[in-house]
C-alpha cells in the first residue's frame, strides 16, 4: 500500500467456509456485506442489476450521521450512528469530510427543544453540547443571524459513492465476485429452501443460474420486489425524498435544524455544493425515482431559513431517492423506526435465505455485521465478524482490478 | 416555463467486446426543459422501454460515473438539462454553437455515445478502469478547506474522536474537487501511450498537498507515458465539470520536471 494507507493492516481471511453466499443488491450494505462475509472466509458473488450504487445509496444526502437527529426518539439508531461513524472515520478517511455539525433553533419552541435534545444525545453516548449562537457563527457565518440556540454535534459528511466502493474494493481483494449490471429475476426455492438465482446480464440479455448455499437481499427498497421472487411477503415501504443542491460551499460543517426530524431541515456541504434535504413520500416502486419539482422551492425556502442566502445560488442539480423503511405504514411513513433489521425468512417456509432491511448509510457495516452474524448461525458455521479491524482499501482499486 | 420539449433520443447500442455491431436505438420522448438527460433515461427505463445500460449513481454531479458523449461532446448526463440541448450548443470540444438538429416533426435530436478510450459493457456504460490504471491508489483526497475568515472548529470531545492522522489538526476537511468522471481522458486527442490528464492532475495535487512525496510524483510524471507526451490541446480543461483544469497541473509538473533537470 501506498503513503496515506502506509500504516494500514491488510485483511486477510483467515480460515475459509465452506460455503457460497449470494448476495442480491449492490448499493451501502451489499457493499458492506460482500467484504464482512469475504473476510469471514465465504465464498461470495455480489449481483446488481445497475451500475453499483445506483439504487438508493449513491443518491443519499451524504450525512455521516453521528445519531443527534433520532436521539429523541429512536433511540437504538442514534447509538449505532454514533458507533459506527466512528469506525467509518478510522476505516475509510479519506471519504469522509469530517468538521462537525450545528443544530439551529431558529424559534423559540425549537429553543425550548434544545435541554430535551442535548440530553437525549450524551444519555446516546453522543457528546452533543450546547454553544454560544455567537460561537456557532464563528465557525460558520452562514448560520442565520437570528438563530435562538445552536448545538455543537459530532456529524460529518461523506462521499456515498467512494465510500461503499472501498468496501467491494476490500471484498473483491479478498476473492468476492461483485457483478454489476446482472438483475435476478428469479430465486430458486427447492423443498423449502431458496438454492440458487437466475441472472439476467448484458448484451443479449444472458441468462445464467447461479447455486448457492444462502441468499441475502440487500436490495433497500427493493426488498419486497426481491422477497415476491421466493414467494415472500417483505415488510418494506419505499420512502422517495426529494434533494437540492447549489453551487459553493456555504458551510463545512453539517448544519440541521433543533427539532424534531422533518423536512428540509439538514444542509449538508460536499465539495463545492451545499446540500439541502429532504421530504418524504411513499411509493409502490423505488425504480427510477424522479425529483418531484414542486419540492425544490420548498426545500429554497427551507435552506433559507437555516443559512440565509442559500436560495440566491445558482441551483446545480435536484435529485430523488427511495428510503428502504423497514416496516409498513398506513400514515406518511414518519413513525417507522430509522432502525434496520435482519429478517430470516425460515420460518416462511424459505430457509437459507434473509432480508437485511432498513437503516441508513452511516451504520452499513454494523448492518452487514448483524446479518453476516445471522448468515453463520443459520449455517451453523462460527466465523467472527473484523471488519472494524482494518483501514479500507482504495476505491480506485475497484474499479482498477480489471475489466469487469 | 414549464413547455415541455420533444425529443428524439439515438443512444449508441455498442455491445462491447461482445462483438454486437454498433446499433443506434431511437427513442422519442417528451421533457420538462429542467430534465437532465440522465432523468430523460431514468424515465425511460421506469416506462419499460429497452434502455441499453448506462452508469448513474449520485444524480448530482459529484459520483463521476454518467459522463457519456453527449452530441458530440463528453459531459456529465446528470447535469445536461434539456433546455441547453434544445438551444445552440458546440457538436466539437470548444466548437461554434450550432442549432439543435431536428426531425420533420419537430422533436430535437440528441445523440449519446460512450466516453471515448474506455472499455464498452453495453449501450454508454463504461468500465472506467483506464482511468486509475497509472496511478498509486493512496492518493489522498482530501483536501483543506477554504477557512476564509471562520474561526478554528472546535476540538473534538473524548468521545468522538479518533485518532487517525488527518491533514492538520485543527484544518477544516473537504474532498478533492475531482470526481474522477474521466472525461478529460476521454477527449484528450493524444494517442500515444499517456497516462492521462486525470492522473496527472492527481499527482500533481498529491505532491502540493506533501511535499514530501514529491519525489516518486515527479517520478510517475517523469516516465514516458507521463506528462511529455502532453502538447498542450487543452481539451481537458475545456471539458472538466469541476474545474480542476489539469491542463494547468500538466504544466506545473513539466515545469518542475524542466526545473529539476536545470539543477
Ligand atoms: C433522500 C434520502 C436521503 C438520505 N440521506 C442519508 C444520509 O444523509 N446519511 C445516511 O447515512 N443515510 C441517508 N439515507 C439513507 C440511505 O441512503 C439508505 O439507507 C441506504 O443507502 C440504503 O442502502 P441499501 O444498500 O440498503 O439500498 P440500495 O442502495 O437501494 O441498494 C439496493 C440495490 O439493490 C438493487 N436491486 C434491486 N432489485 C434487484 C434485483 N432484482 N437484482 C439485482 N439487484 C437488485 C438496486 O438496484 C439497488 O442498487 C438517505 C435516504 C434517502 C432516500
Ligand atoms: S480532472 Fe475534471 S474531467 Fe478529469 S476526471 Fe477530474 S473532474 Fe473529471
Ligand atoms: S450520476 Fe454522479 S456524476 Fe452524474
Amino acid at each position: 500500500m501506498y503513503l496515506y494507507f502506509g500504516l494500514m493492516l491488510k485483511a486477510e481471511v483467515s480460515k475459509r467456509q465452506d460455503a457460497r453466499i449470494c448476495i442480491i443488491g449492490g448499493g451501502g450494505t451489499g457493499a458492506a456485506m460482500a467484504y464482512d462475509l469475504a473476510l469471514r472466509g465465504f465464498s461470495v458473488i455480489l449481483l446488481e442489476q445497475g451500475e453499483l450504487t445506483s439504487g438508493t445509496t449513491g443518491r443519499h444526502h451524504g450525512q455521516l450521521h453521528s445519531g443527534a437527529r433520532y436521539a429523541l426518539g429512536d433511540r437504538a439508531i442514534a447509538r449505532e450512528c454514533m458507533e459506527e461513524s466512528l469506525v467509518l472515520r478510522r476505516i475509510a478517511p479519506e471519504t469522509i469530510e469530517y468538521n462537525g455539525g450545528v443544530f439551529v433553533a431558529i424559534n423559540d419552541e425549537e429553543a425550548d427543544y434544545a435541554n430535551a435534545f442535548v440530553n437525549a444525545c450524551q444519555e446516546s453516548g453522543i457528546p452533543a453540547r450546547e454553544v454560544q449562537v455567537a460561537e456557532a457563527r464563528s465557525w460558520e457565518p452562514a448560520i442565520n443571524h437570528k438563530a435562538k440556540k445552536t448545538v455543537w454535534v459530532p456529524d460529518g459528511s461523506f462521499d456515498a459513492f467512494r465510500l461503499p466502493l472501498a468496501f467491494f474494493a476490500a471484498a473483491r481483494q479478498l476473492g468476492a465476485d461483485i457483478k454489476p449490471f446482472c438483475k435476478v429475476t428469479e430465486i430458486e426455492v427447492k423443498a423449502g429452501r431458496a438454492v440458487a438465482v437466475n441472472t439476467q446480464s448484458l448484451c443479449g440479455k444472458k441468462e445464467e443460474k447461479i447455486c448457492c448455499d444462502y441468499i441475502v437481499s440487500a436490495s433497500g427498497a427493493w426488498a419486497g420486489m426481491v422477497g415476491k421472487l421466493a414467494g415472500l411477503d417483505v415488510p418494506i415501504s419505499p420512502a422517495p425524498g426529494t434533494m437540492l443542491a447549489v453551487q459553493g460551499r456555504i458551510s463545512d460543517m453539517v448544519l440541521s435544524r433543533l427539532a424534531p426530524p422533518g423536512d428540509g431541515d439538514i444542509l449538508v456541504p460536499q465539495r463545492g455544493l451545499s446540500i439541502i434535504g429532504t421530504t418524504q413520500s411513499l411509493a409502490d416502486n423505488p425504480d427510477c425515482i424522479l425529483p418531484d419539482k414542486k419540492e425544490a422551492a420548498f426545500l429554497l425556502e427551507r435552506a433559507d431559513e437555516l443559512a440565509p442566502g442559500f436560495s440566491k445560488r445558482p441551483v446545480h442539480a435536484v435529485w430523488a431517492a427511495a428510503r428502504p423503511l423497514a416496516g409498513r405504514t398506513s400514515g406518511d411513513g414518519r413513525e417507522i423506526s430509522r432502525d434496520f433489521a435482519v429478517l430470516s425468512h425460515a420460518e416462511e417456509g424459505v430457509a437459507g435465505m434473509a432480508s437485511l432491511i432498513g437503516g441508513k448509510a452511516t451504520v452499513l457495516r454494523a448492518m452487514a455485521e448483524k446479518a453476516a452474524d445471522l448468515v453463520c448461525k443459520e449455517l451453523g458455521l462460527d466465523a467472527v465478524c473484523r471488519t472494524r479491524d482494518y483501514v479500507l482499501p482504495s476505491w480506485r482499486s475497484f474499479y482498477k482490478a480489471g475489466s469487469r | 416555463m414549464s413547455q415541455r420539449l420533444a425529443f428524439l433520443l439515438l443512444i449508441k447500442n455498442d455491445c462491447g467486446k461482445d462483438g454486437q455491431a454498433d446499433a443506434w436505438l431511437e427513442f422519442t420522448l417528451e421533457a420538462e426543459p429542467e430534465d437532465t438527460v440522465l432523468d430523460m433515461l431514468e424515465r425511460l427505463r421506469g416506462e419499460g422501454r429497452p434502455v441499453p445500460a448506462y452508469r448513474h449513481s449520485c444524480h448530482h454531479g459529484s459520483c463521476g460515473s454518467c459522463g457519456a458523449v453527449i452530441d458530440g461532446v463528453p459531459a456529465l448526463m446528470c447535469l445536461t438539462r434539456a433546455f441547453s440541448l434544445a438551444a445552440p450548443h458546440a457538436r466539437t470540444i470548444g466548437g461554434p454553437l450550432t442549432e439543435p438538429a431536428m426531425e420533420k416533426d419537430g422533436r430535437i435530436t440528441v445523440r449519446l455515445e460512450p466516453l471515448a478510450k474506455m472499455e464498452v459493457l453495453e449501450g454508454i456504460a463504461v468500465h472506467p478502469g483506464r482511468l486509475f490504471g497509472d496511478i498509486p491508489d493512496g492518493l489522498s483526497y482530501l483536501v483543506c478547506s477554504d477557512a476564509k475568515d471562520k474561526a478554528e472548529l472546535p476540538p473534538e470531545p473524548e468521545a468522538s474522536s479518533v485518532n487517525m492522522r488527518t491533514i492538520q489538526k485543527g484544518w477544516r476537511q473537504r474532498l478533492e474537487a475531482c470526481i474522477e468522471c474521466g472525461l478529460c481522458v476521454a477527449v484528450c486527442p493524444i494517442k500515444i501511450p499517456f497516462i492521462g490528464p486525470y492522473a496527472l492532475a492527481a499527482i500533481n495535487r498529491e505532491r502540493t498537498k506533501y511535499p514530501a512525496h514529491e519525489k516518486d510524483m515527479l517520478a510517475i510524471a517523469d516516465k514516458p507515458d507521463g506528462a511529455w507526451p502532453c502538447d498542450r490541446h487543452l481539451y481537458c480543461s475545456m471539458v472538466c465539470p469541476q474545474a480542476v483544469y489539469p491542463a494547468k497541473h500538466i504544466q506545473l509538473l513539466k515545469n518542475s520536471l524542466l526545473r529539476n533537470r536545470k539543477s
